[in-house]
């Protein structure tokens, strides 16, 4: 550890970046951004002069090369228009940015909640947007037996390195805590607690074994005995965005405890999450690729053909009466 | 007038065009053969009456629909290869055509090379044939192929062709001529044997200049790029990509439409290749970083065939209606059109691998 994490941007951050009306992509600041356009959308390929606008460079082909400018370069195909001005961020329509911001909200929490799948981290740095997904609420009963049926599991399995933490925050974690997923070191905490709030890590040596030893089975009672909400927990108003139940995490973290700690090494490592579409650098697959970024899984089902067929264009056109070829001889 | 960067050529074929080849010397010399029945030969470069872009030199009449040109041995000569079955050499001079070969069905590719003096057709009768053009005493080798050809290119010292059940056949152009020269009419096995990266009907083949590899593309907007050293590290690094396709919007369904990928052409320095499709687009590719280097704006009308000029500064585009599944009757008339781009200096430099 040790290493400074990778923080999340949240969806402020997100929809405060300066970003490309012509192909969608954001940067990090207006100045890339300009120098973006002008690169990509506002140089002429015949001289390479880099124009500030479409109409600029409208102008400039005009004069220089007595050529007409129809359609931007580069642009996606329903923003090749040149009736916009667009220079930096000024001049996109208003119902463009409101599709934007939608799309980025959009992705934003569907790329917390695939982390959150894949790691148990709550999301960072959230202060009330409003959950997305309702939580489930467990009454003490069903703690209970969730807990004797993990205590059973985890007896079979046998694996002290325990693969409870993604359950031990939404449990450990009570309304008026930090947001961070990671408690900040300190004596306010029992000691088992980092332990537990660690989610993926093996207690630390330093940690009296004594007293706390880490049955595992313990674990998910502690927050109960230390902390004030002691049974059934009250909602979470400013944690939205739990995809599941914390029953499937449980057993999906029993099953591949070890693939979550590596995945939460990676976060911690600051190595990015893997999705982000719009950011990736594209190989020349996923650059074509890029042009349909979106629903990339049920891309391969759900396509539409051109041509289809077993005999190739020109056979199926050698076929018609007017191209067809009847040998006098034979 | 300062140069433009692409135009239309004047009076374009009359319908679909099947091909498009720049001449070996000249890099404004262009034949075209189109459905119409004809042969085109155009200078690219020479304004017709003042006002318009490119003259026709001549055309050059068939009895059929024209499937595939190429030049011969020098800007003077051409083959074609025609539906009505026949290879012809047509001398671009003189204008007369001599029937070279025969098959037994339409003639669907033709390509010649230069450094073997060879001349290969590739018909719908499943075979290839294999001719020296200028020493015709020689009997021509009839090799049959497993598959109905679709696509064929040349490198300097191979010949690769790509049929349906996605076979494809590399043969080695000196084995061919050595067999030719023999006189036992004994055809050689294939240098090579493949099946194809893609899964769907292979449309177009393009060969390396640097002799190093070839791309196919598909009727399903996909691109492979792969080398002919069988070795495992270089077929490690073959790869295949999509292209040539739209996002489907949320009304239709939210269907992707993909496009055949129906043109393939490499740049004769810089390593980079073209691909056209039945989106009406023309996209630039680096084969070595494997980045899309460019992609132009839509042509009103699908891409069908694609060249480059000698000099890599021209790059022409045959543009006419694609043909569709399910399409009853189909017209290129008044729809075809040949551009040609003048590329600039760098426009096609791929920037290396990364």
């Amino acid at each position: 550890m040790g290493k400074k994490k990778r923080k999340q941007p949240n969806v402020e951050e997100l929809l405060s970046r300066p970003w490309c009306y012509y192909c969608e992509r954001d940067f990090e600041d207006l100045k890339l951004l300009i120098s973006h356009q002008k690169a990509k959308h506002f140089k002429c390929d015949r001289c390479g002069r880099r124009l500030n606008t479409a109409g600029g460079l409208s102008v400039h082909m005009n004069q220089v090369h007595k050529e007409s400018l129809s359609l931007v370069e580069n642009a996606l195909p329903n923003r090749q228009g040149l009736e916009v001005e667009i220079f930096g961020m000024e001049g996109i329509p208003e119902d463009v940015v409101q599709q934007h911001n939608q799309r980025l909200i959009q992705n934003f929490y569907q790329a917390q909640a695939d982390r959150y799948a894949a790691t148990g981290n709550p999301p960072a740095g959230q202060n009330g947007n409003g959950p997305v997904k309702k939580i489930k609420i467990e009454t003490a009963e069903e703690i209970k037996k969730r807990l004797a049926e993990h205590r059973a599991r985890v007896k079979n399995g046998g694996l002290a390195a325990n693969p409870t933490p993604p359950m031990g925050v939404p449990d450990g974690q009570s309304p008026g805590q930090s947001n961070s997923p990671f408690p900040p070191p300190g004596g306010q905490y029992p000691p088992g607690y980092p332990a537990q709030g660690v989610p993926g890590f093996t207690p630390p040596p330093q940690y009296p074994q004594g007293g706390f030893n880490y049955p595992p089975g313990n674990l998910p009672s502690r927050p109960g005995g230390n902390l004030p909400a002691p049974t059934g927990l009250p909602p979470r108003p400013g944690q939205p965005g739990f995809p599941s139940t914390v029953d499937e995490l449980v057993a999906g973290a029993s099953r591949q405890g070890d693939e979550i700690e590596e995945l939460i090494r990676r976060a911690e490592l600051g190595i990015p999450p893997p999705k982000k579409p719009d950011s990736a650098t594209p190989t020349a697959g996923e650059a074509a690729a890029g042009e349909e970024k979106k629903g990339k899984k049920e891309k391969d089902k759900n396509v539409k053909m051109i041509y289809d067929d077993e005999l190739s264009p020109e056979e199926r056109m050698a076929l018609m009466p007017k191209y067809a070829y009847v040998p006098t001889a034979a | 007038m300062a140069p433009s960067t692409q135009f239309e050529l004047a009076q374009p074929p009359n319908d679909a065009i099947s091909s498009l080849v720049f001449a070996p010397e000249a890099p404004t010399r262009l034949l075209v053969s189109s459905w119409d029945k004809n042969v085109y030969l155009y200078d690219t470069h020479t304004d017709a009456e003042g006002g318009g872009h490119g003259t026709l030199l001549q055309t050059f009449e068939h009895r059929a629909p024209v499937m595939d040109v190429c030049f011969g041995a020098d800007d003077n000569e051409a083959f074609s290869a025609g539906m009505d079955w026949t290879v012809r050499r047509i001398d671009l001079e003189s204008g007369d055509q001599t029937v070279v070969s025969k098959h037994a069905a339409p003639v669907r590719r033709v390509v010649y090379s230069r450094e073997h003096s060879l001349l290969i057709t590739a018909s719908w009768d499943n075979t290839l044939h294999v001719l020296n053009p200028s020493n015709t005493s020689l009997t021509a080798l009839t090799i049959t192929l497993p598959g109905k050809p679709h696509a064929m290119a040349a490198s300097p010292s191979k010949v690769i062709i790509a049929m349906t059940s996605r076979l494809v056949h590399i043969y080695d152009l000196a084995a061919l001529g050595a067999s030719l020269a023999s006189g036992s009419g004994a055809a050689p096995e294939p240098w090579q044997q493949r099946e194809s990266s893609l899964k769907f009907l292979t449309r177009a083949v393009a060969a390396m200049p640097s002799d190093a590899g070839y791309a196919t593309s598909s009727i399903e907007g996909r691109v492979a790029v792969e080398w002919f050293d069988a070795s495992a590290e270089s077929q490690a690094r073959k790869y295949a990509f999509k292209c040539h396709r739209q996002t489907g919007t949320a009304e239709d369904g939210a269907a992707d439409v993909v496009f055949p990928v129906n043109a393939l052409a490499f740049h004769p320095a810089f390593g980079t290749f073209a691909s056209g499709g039945g989106d009406a687009t023309v996209a630039l590719w680096d084969a070595a970083a494997k980045r899309r280097m460019k992609i132009y704006q839509k042509f009103p009308d699908s891409v069908a065939a694609l060249a480059f000029s000698s000099d890599g500064k021209y790059l022409a585009i045959g543009v006419c209606p694609g043909f569709e599944t399910g399409m009853e009757d189909y017209s290129g008339e008044g729809r075809t059109k040949v551009v040609i781009r003048e590329l600039g200096e760098t426009e096609a430099k791929g920037k290396g691998a990364k």
